[in-house]
């Protein structure tokens, strides 16, 4: 320890530089403009009472308010029934900080809607891969028919595209359909997982055979043998590409930028922070911060709980 | 010159003491084996020796110098692994060369490029090359000189390990476990070969094996460990015939020794109830146990001194062992028989056994041999 | 009589065994192979077409205009632009993300257990969705209120302004970074190498963890004294393979840079264009502006690098596996 001391130091500096933005975001999602501009606060900020100024703004009594208030403050003119009413307001409209970036992320946009949407998106895209990833990387691995060689070099082949490079082709074959702006054109492109193919199809390769023969002595269809030997044998192979499709696709920016154009509806989490900063002033740091926290979030917890399983399944295309 | 000398030596890893104090003398040129079952300390020890590990406690001293505190690199000794530790990106030339290249060039000869331009580098490249190919030539490789390891067989792989051990003039050899990850065959075929290997270079070999047949057959002298101890040290046929602890006689044997109670009331020593020798007069304790080769038991009908049936047969062809349940108390015994007297060996057959009491070896309780009670035994035997 | 029945059963089953066997393999890759062809082939021959016309979306009908759209390419200033920058953003993010994160898994192995937290941290940025980084980035960049800055002002009036860049910024403020075209690209390459070198670590301790510890112990044996010698005659060697496959992936990966460009940047691809990459190009020329036929150009081109870089690498691989 004492001798590994400079490595520490080192280290550490990296882990500073790593995590200053993390520390920003997390610590500019709970303070308030003031504050922000002012760069205090610490960590949390100081969390006094604010004024929503928005909220004020909306409630701003009108000449119907004072005359239905006239009843609770008795013998005051208009001007001073007006001034109780707006400390009343102001009085409603003030929270802390933290709750007032976080309710604003929640309400500015439906937020949870387009957490929803990547969910959805995400899932759908890991399923229909591996629906149709692992039946062929199955008759790859373990059977034998002709042509099969072809198609696996055409694989290989695959393996050398990146779908973002021909999201332009893509993009012009979905809108020829009309599909553009629909959740189809979310998953669309990414339903076949050719690196998802060769992974499991070296994985089945390491299955043994006779495991298949017993399977057939058993007398199990060869559809049967994919979903009922082959799918319970190759759980931890599919859990890493799951992990692996999934912190993609959650994280993916480009794709939905190009294919949703305007439709909130359709928005995924990134679409939405995006959204977010275009329409934002100033003011509006601490809800952009804490809109960005949120959905940075639920990797980040889930990486930390399972570090093992994630940096696995992340560096799953390095090990082959 | 080159003798070795280890001198109280403990390890701990942690809180688990792995060496309990091993002290061992190695003569220049001695073939030396160290055996036990695993995690008896015995790799341990080979890695202080070398100077991969350093000991808690004691030291180890290189011909009447002490290097305990000398990093492996400079102690001169050169070393079998069990993997081989062949560097894969290099060819088997290459491989062989790499100890000489460390030692005798400098970081500067030794730059890719430029080091090939220095005069003096090219000097020293010569006579590597040459002393590569002489260390080819003895263990029969030189046609794989060009190849990687990855093209070679275990057996190569491990001709390649030993050529770079033996391609400098290292104090001694340590070999670990270098047969274990061979097949049956070539354990044997390359068993011979290492002894062979040993008489011709006339170095000092520390041998570490779990094996005791690897140890038996080529060791001058076998260090059995057992729980981070040295329990004896002596040669093969000394270990396999006088051995000092029940645990060494149980060891070394194939099959096992067989041990049977031996009881002491007064001066009649019984085995199952069964009286080896009256008029026995020494100090032992009451209740001891006898050691029995196979081989040293015998079939016989007159008066044997324990009876069982035939339970199950191995023939070897050669030899035939045979397992006897006592009728006394059902354990097993095993029995060495020839060919000739296959026709009074069969399954359930009731059969007799004797043996010689100067063929017995006695232990107590805990394993310590009683050699005064055997030379007691075989006298009173005697004289009745 | 049984014996000819079982010899003539295998004779007929066995091809039928093959039928099956061969009809299956077809249906059970047939949906694959379908879409494989559909959405990764047909772009890619669409794109090539399309390079050669003037198309745009939402006309009825294109004209052919051969080469123009290459020539375009390489004639106008914009697209130099967009070289210049993806070129430097590869060339910068590529080697430096690497040699960090070769170091920092040098590092981190060598600690051992304790190491595993550096591990974490350094692995956050993969994981995390790196538009909601970039626009944290931008905050923490902002000329005025950001913490950069406030960082470096902190060193005003201290002996840090020996440093003529610190003497320059206390004097009249320090860069506005993403607005100024000097910094523009080398802060994009910056958040860059930040996101990617955790990745390139983890892929380096992976290849590190698989050397064969009993190779130090011949190394040392064999007289390498020095952390370096072993490192020359092992670790190194061992890590060639990782080596190839990290400078590709991050190759590719670099290439495809467009999420921080578009996040600071959405109009234009940077002050005076120094940050106008490839992606954002396409993006941009193809998508906003509906040129497809520059754009498609442009993504030929780009696959062209992609799939040359990969090439180059299974060549290299190749050349290493016959250990």
């Amino acid at each position: 320890m004492t001798r590994d001391w400079w490595k520490h130091l080192v280290l550490i500096l990296g882990a500073i530089i790593v995590l200053a933005p993390f520390y920003m975001m997390v610590s500019y999602s709970f303070k308030s403009p003031g504050e922000i501009d002012r760069g205090e606060g610490g960590f949390f900020g100081r969390q006094e009472m604010m004024i929503d100024p928005r909220c004020v703004a909306l409630r701003q009594p009108g000449r119907a308010d004072i005359e239905a208030a006239r009843a609770r403050f008795v013998g005051q003119d208009d001007a001073s029934v007006q001034a109780s009413l707006l400390a009343e307001t102001e009085a409603d409209c003030s929270m802390r900080p933290a709750l007032f970036n976080y309710s604003k992320a929640f309400t500015e946009a439906p937020l949870v809607r387009y957490l929803l949407n990547g969910v959805a998106v995400t899932l759908s895209i890991f399923l229909i891969q591996s629906v149709v990833a692992l039946p062929a990387a199955y008759a790859l691995a373990k059977l034998n028919f002709w042509g099969r060689d072809a198609v696996f070099g055409l694989v290989l082949f695959c393996l050398l595209i990146p779908v973002h490079a021909i999201a332009l082709p893509l993009y012009i074959g979905l809108a020829k359909l009309g599909l553009t702006n629909t959740y189809a054109a979310l998953v669309v492109p990414w339903t076949i997982s050719v690196f998802g193919i060769f992974l499991m199809r070296q994985f089945f390769m390491t299955v043994p055979d006779d495991l298949i023969d017993a399977a057939r002595m058993d007398g199990m269809s060869e559809l049967a043998i994919v979903w009922r030997v082959m799918l319970p044998t190759a759980i931890p192979a599919l859990l890493a590409f799951a992990i692996f499709s999934v912190v993609a696709h959650w994280n993916d920016y480009f794709w939905p930028r190009i294919v949703v154009t305007g439709n909130r509806d359709l928005f995924t989490p990134p679409l939405g922070l995006r959204e977010f900063k275009g329409d934002g002033d100033g003011s509006f740091f601490g809800p952009m911060m804490a809109t960005a926290t949120v959905i940075v979030t639920p990797l980040i917890v889930a990486f930390l709980l399972a570090q093992r399983r994630f940096i696995d399944g992340i560096t799953l295309s390095g090990m082959k | 010159m080159s003798d070795l000398h280890i001198a109280s030596v403990t390890k701990l890893f942690g809180e688990t003491s792995v060496l309990k104090g091993v002290t061992l003398d190695v003569k220049d040129g001695e073939f030396i084996s160290l055996v036990g079952p695993s995690g008896c300390g015995k790799s341990t020890l080979l890695r202080i020796i070398a100077g991969l590990e350093t000991p808690t406690t004691g030291t180890i001293a290189i011909g009447g110098a002490d290097v305990t505190q000398l990093r492996a690199a400079d102690r001169n000794l050169s070393m079998v692994f069990q993997s081989y530790a062949l560097y894969p990106h290099l060819t088997v030339a290459e491989n062989i060369a790499v100890p000489l290249q460390m030692r005798q060039m400098t970081a500067l000869q030794r730059l890719p490029l430029l080091g090939g331009l220095l005069p003096s580098a090219r000097a020293q490249a010569g006579d590597i090359a040459q002393a590569v190919s002489h260390a080819a030539q003895i263990l029969e490789i030189a046609p794989l000189l060009d190849r990687k390891p990855g093209q070679l067989s275990g057996g190569q792989r491990q001709r390649v390990a030993l050529g770079r051990a033996l391609v400098r003039d290292p104090a001694a050899f340590l070999l670990d476990e270098p047969l274990s990850n061979l097949d049956a065959k070539l354990r044997v075929q390359t068993r011979t070969e290492i002894a062979e290997l040993h008489r011709r270079l006339q170095a000092t070999f520390i041998y570490v094996t779990h094996d005791q047949v690897e140890a038996m057959t080529m060791s001058d002298r076998i260090a059995v460990m057992m729980g981070g101890e040295i329990l004896q040290c002596a040669p093969p046929d000394v270990i396999y015939e006088d051995p000092d602890d029940i645990r060494v006689a149980e060891f070394i044997g194939s099959p096992k020794i067989n041990i049977l109670p031996v009881e002491r009331n007064g001066t009649v020593l019984t085995v199952f109830d069964q009286v080896l020798s009256a008029h026995f007069s020494a100090d032992s304790p009451k209740l001891m146990q006898m050691g029995l080769r196979p081989e040293a038991l015998r079939l016989t009908q007159t008066a044997p001194l324990l009876t069982g049936r035939v339970v199950h047969l191995e023939n070897l062809g050669a030899e035939i062992f045979a397992q006897v349940a006592l009728d006394s108390n059902g354990s097993r015994v095993t029995l060495r028989a020839i060919p000739a007297q296959r026709h009074s060996l069969g399954l359930g057959v009731q059969v007799g056994l004797s043996f010689d009491l100067n063929s017995v070896m006695l232990f107590d309780a805990d394993g310590a041999r009683l050699r005064k009670a055997e030379v007691a035994a075989t006298r009173a035997a005697e004289v009745a | 009589m049984v014996a000819v029945d079982a010899s003539g059963a295998t004779r007929v089953t066995k091809p039928k065994a093959d039928n099956r066997q061969a009809r299956t393999g077809w249906m059970l890759a047939t949906p694959a192979l379908v879409l494989m062809v559909l959405i990764l082939l047909v772009p890619i021959i669409l794109a090539g077409v399309l390079s050669f016309t003037n198309y745009s979306l939402g006309n009825s009908g294109f004209g052919w205009v051969g080469l123009q759209n290459y020539e375009r390419l390489f004639a106008r200033s914009t697209y130099e632009k967009m070289f210049v920058a993806t070129f430097t953003y590869v060339v910068t993010v590529v080697p430096i993300s690497v040699g960090l994160g070769l170091g920092a898994a040098l590092l981190v192995h060598s600690l051992g257990r304790i190491g595993d937290i550096y591990k974490t941290i350094y692995f956050l940025p993969v994981m995390a969705t790196l538009l909601a980084m970039a626009i944290a980035w931008e905050f923490m960049l902002h000329p005025t209120i950001g913490m950069v800055n406030r960082t470096l002002e902190m060193a005003c009036g201290t002996w840090l302004e020996v440093i003529p860049f610190f003497a320059g910024g206390c004097a009249d403020g320090f860069p506005i970074w993403l607005g100024d075209r000097d910094y523009a690209i080398w802060v994009v390459c910056f958040i860059g190498i930040w996101q990617g070198f955790g990745f390139n670590m983890v892929l380096f301790l992976a290849g590190l963890t698989s050397v064969h510890r009993e190779l130090y112990h011949a190394a040392e044996m064999d007289g390498a004294r020095s952390g370096w010698e072993r490192f020359r005659l092992v670790t190194w060697p061992a890590l060639g393979p990782t080596t190839v496959f990290v400078v590709t992936i991050s190759c590719i990966r670099a290439f495809q840079v467009f999420d921080t460009i578009e996040a600071f940047w959405p109009q234009g691809g940077g002050p005076n264009k120094s940050a106008y990459v490839m992606m954002f190009a396409i993006f941009e020329k193809g998508i906003q502006q509906n040129l497809i036929g520059i754009g498609s150009a442009i993504t030929m081109l780009f696959l062209l690098f992609v799939m040359f870089l990969t090439l180059i690498q299974r060549w290299l691989v190749e050349r290493k596996v016959h250990y």
